[in-house]
């Protein structure tokens, strides 16, 4: 065997090594539906989580001891590792979707469904495998876009699932498995750890890190539950106390991943309370909100931060001034009874990549739906958060970087043209690299969300507009999960797979998969010019 | 008392010269000899060549009986570890060089003192407070603070339209009557004058004053001058002081500042905000005028190099600049840059020197001026002095020096000719270096 070879071999071995270990977890993690599931009794259900956690669990085995690897880990290995291995995830975590579809008898998937309504229940559309798969991915990426059209009868078990998958993958797989497996070296779990979030180091080791941000996570999601379990007896006290703590915890967990999936057929809509619609402003926007910055208000005690970290404060003022400036142009198109009511929470659902619904979007004025696109979907929350989209600091950089081009004309030729941004002062050489890798992000980003667009429509129905099409696309990419419709069990596959494809790309920021299908198609050598 | 001097730099030297008058026992240790020969030859002081962060160093200097140790080489962890060790080995006080502005500013977190480290100076630092004090008060030479807020020493140089010009200071006498301010010293042609009623003032003349708070106001009318203020400031130089400027000043001024070194210039345009930094050399006319440097009321020249700074303050100074500050190491070249019409020097090793005389000497020698041969002193009137209750123009006083000013009750008082001394005042003397020995006689 000669040398090319065996190190592409040992590069395989140590990329299937790390994808064991993200099964494992998940593996691991279909345990607690599994649960739920028993809590309410749906044995079906229980079951089918039963077998695939124990699927995942064993391959994850079989791959992550079998494989003994010494190759020196890349750079791009670990963009490899992030981008296989978060297909991978949702791949395998479509299992549960497809071996419940199968299992429940139809007359038991029935009972899921309310008994003042009258459909079928929505569990059977996964017996279709790429509508579970959209599910799958679309949970795992914090998107939020659904397969099940009427969420509450697929029952119990797969509705925490669905907010599972969310919560998990808002801190990011890799974090966790990272939290989890220590035995990782000290310089793969450095790369891994720069693949999937800002990679800003909080403690000495990247395993100390990655645990404090996920007690950081939960911590904030715990906080999310109470405060959500308690304003809705405060708004609702005629509800049911057992289904409060059930819907509280999902969306916690969906508010804090901004993932936005729902366990009510219409979203938050469902309470259909304006109390509770201001409720859930707080869980977005805490999700919207870079995990680093809890840590050094929290565990470094620097209180400061609140007002003067950057990206904090800029979420806060976009959230303000976006939505008033969206439900003006909701109130001028007149279409909506509630203009404000709708525009201010779908803006900071939006902006903070949650997804939670509230309005029908479908039926938005055109300029409304392109401003929440660009001004809330495409620039998406804090980097170092669970959002999606190119992150607020991306684009106040390119401001940034805008106002100092044009000021540096007014310095002499010999000046240093020093720029501040973020607390930070860059050199122009430093600053030029930054605005180049950022520009070339955010040009590469609403590519993609043009081009999804333009596939979206020729392929959607004929009841929608090309802002509809534009509306969806960013939406996926965002992975923010607000629809105005186009996503449906009934869709064209091909544009099923082209969201799948786009919400994969959205959560990973678009290089990682781009560098796995270069080295699909043309390999590991450098391309010499 | 006993002195160890570690480090035979352009300070170490400076400091061992201005101690070897008055003390006799001094030590000078560095690591090279070459350099050590040429002080023994010059001052006549013992040298010891070696690590002054070793032992056997130090005990060969003889730390145990040293009352006074001064680490002063250009490196901070070997004063600091040359103080600690010297503490330890028996050195009554000890003073140690710094750079890192940190020790200076949060002087608690260490405390320095209890690990035995009496005081800290920092050349830089001091230069740039200097140049900070200056920049307050831009038409004078130089100002330094005698007594609290009641009394300043202070020097002009008198111009062309002064309406004292050609007239005896007792001819100019009516426009010091308010007793707010006095001259103490003329410095002409590198010489320096303690005034006596009939010395004519001429153009060109630096004259030193002491004077009240309000009366700074009056010496700049006095001396026919026009109050400016200062707004925009050109360093040249991105050197330690420079540096220490730009930092302290960046606030409060538009700064830019021109650095000859391209990484130094990007080093400190990273760190420092508020100072818009230039890349190229401060002594290329044609950059100076690119960056425009007649729209600048202050031109600050710290380059390591004296005459360089010497010309760029003279090319601005050309170009309309109001205030030009030049720091000149080599003190040879004092009275000419003066004389061509630099307004202001500065001098680290002064600067240092300066500041580590208050601190040990309490009193003795007060302050050494740049450009004059002249000292401060300070004496206490006792009860039963001859002196007191006694106009002070009827004094029988030593010539070549003057009474320049009391403490009385802790307020400052500026000593006109009627001025009276009471028992107790604390007297300043201004005198020529002749007549030290006479003016110490006088006050027993």
């Amino acid at each position: 065997m000669n040398l090319i070879q065996a190190t592409k071999l040992g590069t395989l071995k140590m990329i299937f090594r790390q994808i064991g270990g993200l099964l494992i977890i998940l593996g691991y993690a279909m345990a607690i539906p599994l649960v739920v599931s028993l809590i309410y009794s749906e044995f079906y259900s229980a079951t089918g989580f039963l077998f695939s956690g124990l699927i995942c669990y064993f391959i994850g085995l079989l791959l992550h001891k079998n494989i003994k690897t010494t190759t020196e880990p890349l750079n791009r290995h670990a963009l490899i590792i992030a981008a296989m291995g978060w297909l991978s995830i949702a791949v395998m975590g479509a299992l549960p979707f497809i071996i419940i579809a199968y299992i429940t008898p139809v007359e038991v998937a029935q009972q899921f469904v309310p008994s003042t309504a009258d459909y079928q229940s929505s569990l059977f559309y996964f017996r279709n495998p790429l509508h579970a798969f959209f599910e799958s991915m679309s949970g795992f990426t914090t998107t939020g876009l659904t397969m099940s059209v009427h969420e509450p009868s697929i029952g119990k078990g797969l509705l925490f699932y669905r907010s599972l998958s969310q919560w998990i993958g808002g801190a990011g797989f890799i974090v966790l498995a990272l939290a989890v497996l220590t035995q990782s070296s000290g310089k793969i779990a450095f790369l891994l750890y720069g693949t999937e979030s800002s990679g800003e180091r909080l403690r000495p080791t990247i395993i100390d890190t990655a645990r404090s941000i996920w007690k950081i996570y939960l911590g904030v999601t715990l906080f999310s539950f109470v405060y959500l379990a308690v304003g809705t007896y405060l708004i609702l006290p005629e509800y049911n106390l057992t289904e409060i703590i059930f819907n509280s915890i999902n969306h916690a967990m969906t508010g804090q991943a901004t993932g936005g999936f729902s366990t009510f057929d219409d979203s938050i809509a469902g309470y259909s309370s304006r109390p509770m619609e201001i409720l859930h402003f707080l869980p977005m926007l805490l999700g919207a909100l870079s995990l680093p910055f809890y840590f050094k208000v929290f565990y470094d005690k620097e209180f400061k931060q609140i007002w003067k970290n950057l990206q904090t404060c800029s979420i806060i003022i976009s959230c303000i001034l976006g939505s008033l400036l969206l439900s003006w142009m909701l109130s001028k198109a007149d279409i909506l009874a509630e203009p404000y009511r709708d525009g201010v929470f779908q803006y900071i659902s939006a902006l903070t990549g949650t997804g939670w619904q509230t309005s029908n979007i479908h039926a938005w004025d055109a300029p409304s739906i392109v401003f929440i696109v660009m001004g809330a979907m495409v620039v998406g929350g804090a980097a170092g958060s669970t959002v999606g989209g190119v992150k607020i600091i991306r684009v106040l950089l390119l401001f940034k970087g805008l106002f100092w081009h044009i000021n540096s004309y007014f310095f002499s030729d010999n000046s240093i043209k020093v720029v501040k941004f973020n607390e930070k002062r860059f050199l122009p050489d430093e600053m030029n690299r930054e605005l180049a890798a950022t520009a070339t992000f955010v040009f590469i980003y609403i590519t993609f969300v043009l081009i999804a667009a333009f596939i979206t429509y020729y392929l959607m129905g004929p009841d929608y507009s090309i802002t509809d099409a534009l509306f969806e696309s960013a939406t996926a990419q965002g992975t923010v999960g607000l629809s105005c419709g186009i996503t449906h069990p009934g869709m064209s596959p091909i544009l099923e797979i082209t969201y799948i494809i786009q919400m994969w790309l959205g959560r990973l920021e678009i290089i990682p998969v781009l560098i796995l299908f270069r080295t699909i198609f043309l390999g590991t050598k450098p391309k010499v010019e | 008392m006993k002195v160890i001097i570690a480090g035979d730099g352009e300070v170490g030297f400076y400091l061992a010269e201005l101690l070897e008058k008055e003390y006799q026992d001094i030590t000078l240790i560095d690591k090279q000899s070459e350099k050590l020969a040429f002080t023994e030859n010059k001052l006549g002081i013992a040298t010891i060549a070696g690590d002054a962060t070793s032992y056997k160093v130090l005990k060969q200097a003889g730390i145990k009986n040293a009352d006074l140790l001064i680490a002063v080489t250009s490196v901070e962890p070997t004063n600091i570890t040359t103080c600690l060790i010297g503490k330890k080995l028996g050195a009554k006080y000890t003073i140690a060089r710094i750079n890192n502005m940190e020790y200076l500013v949060d002087k608690d977190t260490l405390d320095l003192r209890n690990l035995g480290i009496d005081e800290l100076v920092s050349p830089e630092s001091l230069a740039a407070r200097e140049v900070k004090y200056s920049l307050k008060s831009p038409v004078l030479t130089e100002v330094f603070n005698l007594y609290k807020k009641d009394l300043y020493m202070m020097g002009v140089r008198v111009e062309n339209d002064a309406p004292i010009i050609n007239r005896s200071i007792a001819e100019s006498a009516q426009l010091l009557s308010n007793s707010s301010f006095m001259i103490v010293a003329v410095l002409r042609d590198g010489k320096t004058l303690i005034p006596s009623g009939d010395l004519v003032i001429l153009k060109g003349d630096l004259l030193y004053f002491v004077a009240s708070d309000k009366g700074k106001e009056k010496v700049i009318q006095y001396a026919g001058k026009k109050p400016i203020k200062i707004k925009n400031i050109l360093i040249i130089g991105g050197s330690r002081t420079g540096k220490y400027i730009a930092l302290r000043l960046g606030e409060y001024y538009n700064i830019k500042l021109i650095e000859k070194n391209l990484e130094t210039c990007n080093y400190l345009a990273k760190n420092i905000p508020h100072v818009q930094f230039v890349w190229g050399d401060g002594a290329d006319i044609d950059l100076l005028e690119e960056e425009k440097i007649s729209e600048y009321d202050a031109v600050i020249s710290v380059t390591g190099n004296a005459e360089t700074n010497i010309l760029s303050s003279l090319l601005a100074k050309d170009h309309g600049v109001k205030k030009t500050i030049a720091m000149v190491e080599n003190m040879g070249l004092f009275d000419y840059s003066q004389k061509m019409g630099v307004d202001t020097l500065i001098n680290k090793k002064m600067a240092a020197a300066n500041f580590v005389f208050r601190q040990i000497l309490k009193g003795r020698v007060l302050t050494q001026l740049y450009g004059i041969r002249a000292e401060i002193q300070e004496f206490t009137i006792k009860k039963n002095s001859k002196i007191i209750n006694k106009p002070i123009k009827e004094f029988n006083f030593p010539e070549d020096a003057i009474i320049s000013g009391v403490i009385r009750d802790g307020k400052g008082y500026i000593t006109l000719g009627d001025f009276e001394l009471k028992p107790d005042d604390t007297v300043f003397v201004f005198s020529l270096p002749r007549s030290v020995k006479e003016v110490a006689a006088f006050f027993k």
